[in-house]
């Protein structure tokens, strides 16, 4: 079962079904073009790209705040264009950089949205307690929050009410490392929960911490789906070693690459399972021997890379 | 309907409903004050045709009666100025404001429909509209038993007056929450419906003061606030069938305009 799915999923601007009869004609954005995903119930699904890649467009497009241009979608089995009232009552959303009722108190704030959505705030006792806003501070103006404040108490208002399926438009934006990890075990618990989580960032290491997979868009394209296991396994390690003698014969070995060997010191990259490399080395007059783990980052810039050329 | 956001509506605009209602009180408990003080004596002048015909009958209004007094309380640009804080101000700035801010999205992510939230603003500000002419009119019967003239105050046709007034400033409100839920910024909707009031307010008061532009005084939404008309007994209801028609044009065009629209992510 899939919490969400989009089929050719398209977003132009500039060309809606309606326009105000005002000003020049706007010059049509593809925003988004033929977008297919399939976010899996009780799975972390982080959504990466840089800013203007499309991410907050498709998000938009699932939360029915923009119409699509062609293509569907459907959010915990509902339809996204007729079905959005619907869906909004099952789902949790932070948008990017949140913005909040500046006048209200944190708690009148959140007691307003929960009024709002029309269910109890569950989870806020919880929230408030990971994240560390203490009753004294929810009584405060909203206005004199920190902006690490503002997002923390945009964190529980998205999640206050126990969603089904939460979508989460960089949430980590604006908190200190330890807040940061904080958020992390509420990510953890809530998927402990069977919960699922719609992750967009464009902080590669945070995607790579909490997400089971990722999808990377791209001038909004979709570049690749894929498992954060896998995507990190085929990626190529770095190999660097120091050696006292003569350096091991790597030509020909699956997965090695980019062989380079200079008075005592050998690099190289490996792809993959690393068996074929280790059996390659043994015996080796080795030194030093230092393997890189595969980055995300680096993952994430090698599909650029690709859908670049 | 949605209560919550109705509710925090109310709870958002009540200390400055409370400070204009107090002001519309104080505004309209003059009027009577002004006719039992000095009525006679500007009668007297206007007779005497020092004083052109048409400045004496500004608004369709005049100070000659306790009628005329308070028709004139109703078009004069005080009144019109503080009513203006919400069938203009309020309007404009409701649904444009939250998304110039970019609170509307949050509120949005919750499961209400576009237009129950626009229906709910509607409401919201039909009833500040409501208080504010209230207000008025209250200040008007306070001050004319304080004045000694209450037993000229034309009580049974306060409602219909009251209900004239709505349907006006209403017709404003609906135009100002019609280009609020139209564009993405206060200024725009602020202007389209600062403007729309300004050109009303200009044609009727130039086709009252000059009589080569009466006819002029048809295209105003203030030509069809006929105070003095409904106090005296003699109510004309196409003028309400008129301001109603404007009032539903509007709507229904926030009802089609806010629905279809793009909320893109807030620059």
């Amino acid at each position: 079962m899939h919490a969400i799915t989009t089929t050719g999923l398209t977003k132009h601007y500039g060309r809606g079904p309606f326009r105000l009869p005002l000003g020049r004609a706007p010059v049509p954005i593809r925003a988004l073009e033929s977008l297919d995903i399939a976010v899996r119930e009780g799975e972390i699904f982080g959504f990466l790209g840089p800013n203007g890649a499309g991410k907050s467009t498709t998000i938009r497009l699932l939360l029915g705040f923009l119409h699509p241009s062609a293509g569907e979608g459907r959010v915990l089995g509902l339809d996204m264009v007729r079905d959005s009232v619907a869906i909004r009552r099952r789902v949790g959303y932070l948008p990017g950089g949140v913005a909040l009722y500046d006048l209200m108190t944190g708690e009148r704030l959140l007691d307003y949205f929960a009024e709002l959505g029309g269910r109890p705030p569950v989870r806020r006792a919880e929230l408030c307690d990971r994240l560390e806003l203490s009753p004294a501070t929810l009584r405060r103006r909203v206005r004199d929050y920190s902006r690490g404040m503002r997002q923390k108490v945009g964190i529980v208002q998205a999640l206050q009410h126990d969603p089904e399926l939460a979508i989460l438009d960089e949430p980590t934006e604006g908190l200190d490392p330890l807040m940061q990890r904080a958020f992390y075990g509420i990510l953890a618990a809530l998927k402990a929960e069977g919960r699922t989580i719609f992750f967009s960032s464009h902080v590669l290491s945070e995607v790579e911490r909490v997400c089971d997979r990722v999808a990377i868009i791209r001038r909004g394209r979709l570049v690749a789906v894929e498992e954060i296991a896998a995507l990190l396994a085929r990626h190529k390690r770095n190999v660097e070693m120091r050696l006292h003698g003569m350096p091991p014969r790597l030509d020909g070995v699956p997965g090695v690459s980019s062989v380079e060997a200079t008075d005592g010191q050998l690099t190289c990259r490996v792809e993959g399972d690393m068996r074929p490399f280790l059996a390659a080395i043994a015996g080796a007059p080795i030194v030093d021997l230092t393997i890189e783990p595969a980055h995300l980052e680096e993952a994430f810039l090698e599909y650029y890379g690709e859908a670049e050329a | 309907m949605n209560r919550a956001l109705f509710r925090q509506t109310w709870r958002a605009q009540r200390l400055k409903l409370a400070v204009v209602s107090t002001a519309l009180v104080v505004w309209g408990f003059l009027m009577p004050l002004i006719y039992a003080r000095f009525g006679s004596q500007f009668r007297a002048i206007v007779e005497s045709g020092i004083v052109p015909e048409q400045l004496a009958k500004f608004g369709g209004g005049d100070i000659f009666s306790l009628q005329g007094s308070i028709a004139l309380g109703f078009i004069h640009p005080i009144a019109i100025i503080l009513t203006s804080v919400f069938s203009v101000g309020f309007s404009a700035g409701a649904i444009a404001g939250e998304r110039q801010r970019g609170t509307l999205e949050v509120a949005l992510a919750r499961p209400i429909a576009r237009r129950t939230f626009y229906l709910t603003l509607l409401e919201a500000a039909f009833g500040f509209v409501g208080v504010t002419i209230a207000a008025l009119l209250v200040g008007a019967a306070v001050g004319a038993a304080f004045a000694g003239v209450g037993g000229e105050f034309p009580f049974r046709h306060v409602p219909l007056l009251w209900l004239n007034g709505v349907l006006l400033f209403g017709a404003f409100t609906a135009v100002g929450l019609a280009a609020s839920a139209s564009f993405d910024r206060v200024a725009p909707a602020l202007g389209v419906t600062l403007g729309f009031v300004v050109l009303m307010y200009f044609l009727d008061i130039l086709g009252s003061l000059w009589p080569a532009a009466e006819r002029l005084q048809a295209y105003s939404l203030f030509h069809y606030l006929k105070a003095k008309a409904i106090l005296v007994g003699r109510a004309a209801p196409i003028d309400l069938a008129i301001l109603a028609t404007v009032i539903a044009a509007a709507v229904a065009w926030a009802l089609v305009v806010f629905p279809r629209r793009d909320l893109a992510a807030p620059s």
